[in-house]
């Protein structure tokens, strides 16, 4: 039976072995040569987890029960969000090579940058996997709603992605833009910090940062145990619409005429 | 039968956008200098052009560098779209303007087989029974396991043709690629096309080369600074001399 929505998706399901097979290339180039191979996507973020770690227990003094479970789930979620960004704004110029050749659904590029960002993700993720009844992780039913909320996430920075990539194609600053950005945003973001201890004005802008509420999300259900305050994710659900919609009017508008100006 | 291209009023206009500001310092600089500032200027490639090929058919383009040609295979392969007009198509589309997209240089031949058709649509598991005639019509066998950084120009040619040929496509659309590798295998590859046409497979083929047209098309269109000045049939019928002729209608 013929639906409005299989029609609209099927052409993009046809080159579901396209994204397949990109996201594998980039796997296997990137990390070509290099004796560990795979090993590395684990190394920067334990890298950062022990510097942070170093920073926040002996430079500045943290209240907060099993310290580095709280950080570790902040870090990696903020890892994932940053990388995705940086890597999306040059996705569609770089693949210039390909829009100009041939036709095919040109979200696929952008979605397979972030494809690609994730599975490196996914093994560093592995880290607290292992990790999380040592670090003083509790096992409890809210944690079968992790797949959710990790889900809701990697839509936000869908919609960031698209934008960003057509974005960067007529304006060619946004990357440098962006990577100071993401400088700032770990720090406006509850990762190393407990947002309680802030004063009630800064907790105020801190609140603003989309980030916060994922954070909170992700907080709840790894590190507290507990289910995450439903005005958190009605706020983070906002802005996942939010993104998502921007996302995709920008990238309808934009990518029919694209090649031209690549 | 629906035809298999119709093109029809196409006109395709390019800005061209002198001293165009790629980044914040020359978006700056322009609102105090003048000359530093945007100019855009407004380049009509294609001005109404329409033909319409049947399936099965085989048209040739025609014309000199810049007459529009290659603007308009990217419009017929959906990589451009027209200013104005519209083009329609019945098939698989296999655009060969130029060999091997997305090749990797750091993956082997083998699995630079698996990315580039998966370009044009094609899923890995309807590409695997016909790896092995791929391999063996590009005649790779001994480096497809090597990757692609090793093959001279003329491999790496040669697996893109073998690729391209080996997907079926329902229309060919072929920009001056029939200067593929040696002597040999440019006339294997003719010979290629040739097959597939009896097997009804529509073709547009763009060259310089009025000698290639008249052997391949029934059909021909030539056009001038993006303006269709001549279109017509090619004439097999003159038994006086061994090239049949162009015939205009």
């Amino acid at each position: 039976m013929p639906n409005p929505i299989t029609a609209t998706l099927r052409p993009y399901w046809q080159y579901r072995d396209l994204v397949r097979n990109l996201v594998i290339k980039d796997l296997k180039v990137r990390y070509q040569g290099a004796a560990l191979g795979f090993l590395w996507s684990l190394g920067n973020p334990l890298a950062l987890i022990l510097l942070y770690d170093f920073v926040f227990t002996h430079v500045f003094r943290s209240d907060l029960p099993h310290y580095i479970l709280y950080l570790v789930i902040g870090v990696l979620h903020y890892n994932l969000f940053s990388q995705a960004i940086a890597q999306s704004c040059e996705s569609l110029t770089s693949a210039s090579g390909l829009i100009q050749k041939i036709y095919f659904p040109r979200i696929l590029v952008p979605t397979s940058s972030l494809l690609f960002t994730l599975a490196l993700w996914i093994i560093a993720i592995l880290i607290l996997v292992v990790l999380y009844p040592f670090l003083g992780g509790v096992y409890h039913w809210g944690l079968l709603l992790y797949p959710l909320a990790l889900g809701l996430y990697i839509a936000f920075i869908w919609g960031i992605v698209l934008t960003f990539s057509v974005l960067q194609v007529e304006f060619r600053d946004l990357k440098h833009l962006v990577e100071i950005a993401l400088m700032f945003g770990f720090w406006f973001t509850p990762i190393g910090y407990d947002i309680n201890v802030l004063k009630p004005t800064t907790r105020e802008i801190i609140s603003l940062n989309p980030l916060t509420q994922f954070m909170d999300l992700f907080h709840a259900l790894l590190y507290a145990g507990t289910l995450p305050a439903l005005n958190h994710v009605i706020i983070a659900c906002g802005w996942t619409i939010a993104t998502v919609t921007v996302g995709m009017i920008l990238f309808r508008c934009k990518a029919r005429h694209l090649v031209e100006d690549l | 039968m629906p035809p298999a291209v119709i093109v029809e009023n196409v006109s395709k206009e390019f800005i061209l956008r002198h001293n165009r500001a790629m980044g914040l310092k020359t978006r700056f600089l322009a609102l105090f200098h003048k000359s530093k500032r945007e100019r855009r200027e407004h380049f009509l490639a294609l001005d109404n052009v329409s033909f319409t090929l049947e399936q099965g058919e085989a048209l040739g383009l025609l014309g000199h560098n810049g007459s529009g040609k290659s603007t308009l295979m990217q419009i017929i392969a959906g990589i451009l779209q027209p200013t104005k007009g519209r083009v329609i198509t019945h098939g698989r589309v296999a655009p060969l303007i130029q060999l091997g997209v997305g090749f990797n240089p750091e993956l082997t031949g083998y699995e630079n087989i698996f990315l580039n058709a998966s370009l044009y649509g094609f899923l890995n598991k309807d590409i695997r029974p016909k790896v092995k005639d791929i391999i063996e019509f590009s005649e790779l066998e001994n480096f497809i396991d090597t990757p692609l950084k090793h093959y001279s120009s003329g491999m790496q040619m040669r697996l893109g043709f073998a690729v391209a040929v080996h997907l079926q496509p329902d229309i060919l659309l072929a920009d001056e690629i029939l200067a593929v590798g040696d002597q040999a295998f440019q006339e294997k590859c003719l010979a290629k096309i040739a097959e597939m046409r009896n097997k009804g497979m529509s073709l547009i083929l763009v060259s310089h080369s009025q000698e290639q047209i008249e052997k391949f098309c029934n059909q021909y269109v030539r056009l001038d600074k993006g303006v269709m000045v001549e279109k017509g049939y090619v004439d097999r019928s003159t038994t006086t001399s061994e090239l049949a002729t162009l015939k205009t209608i």
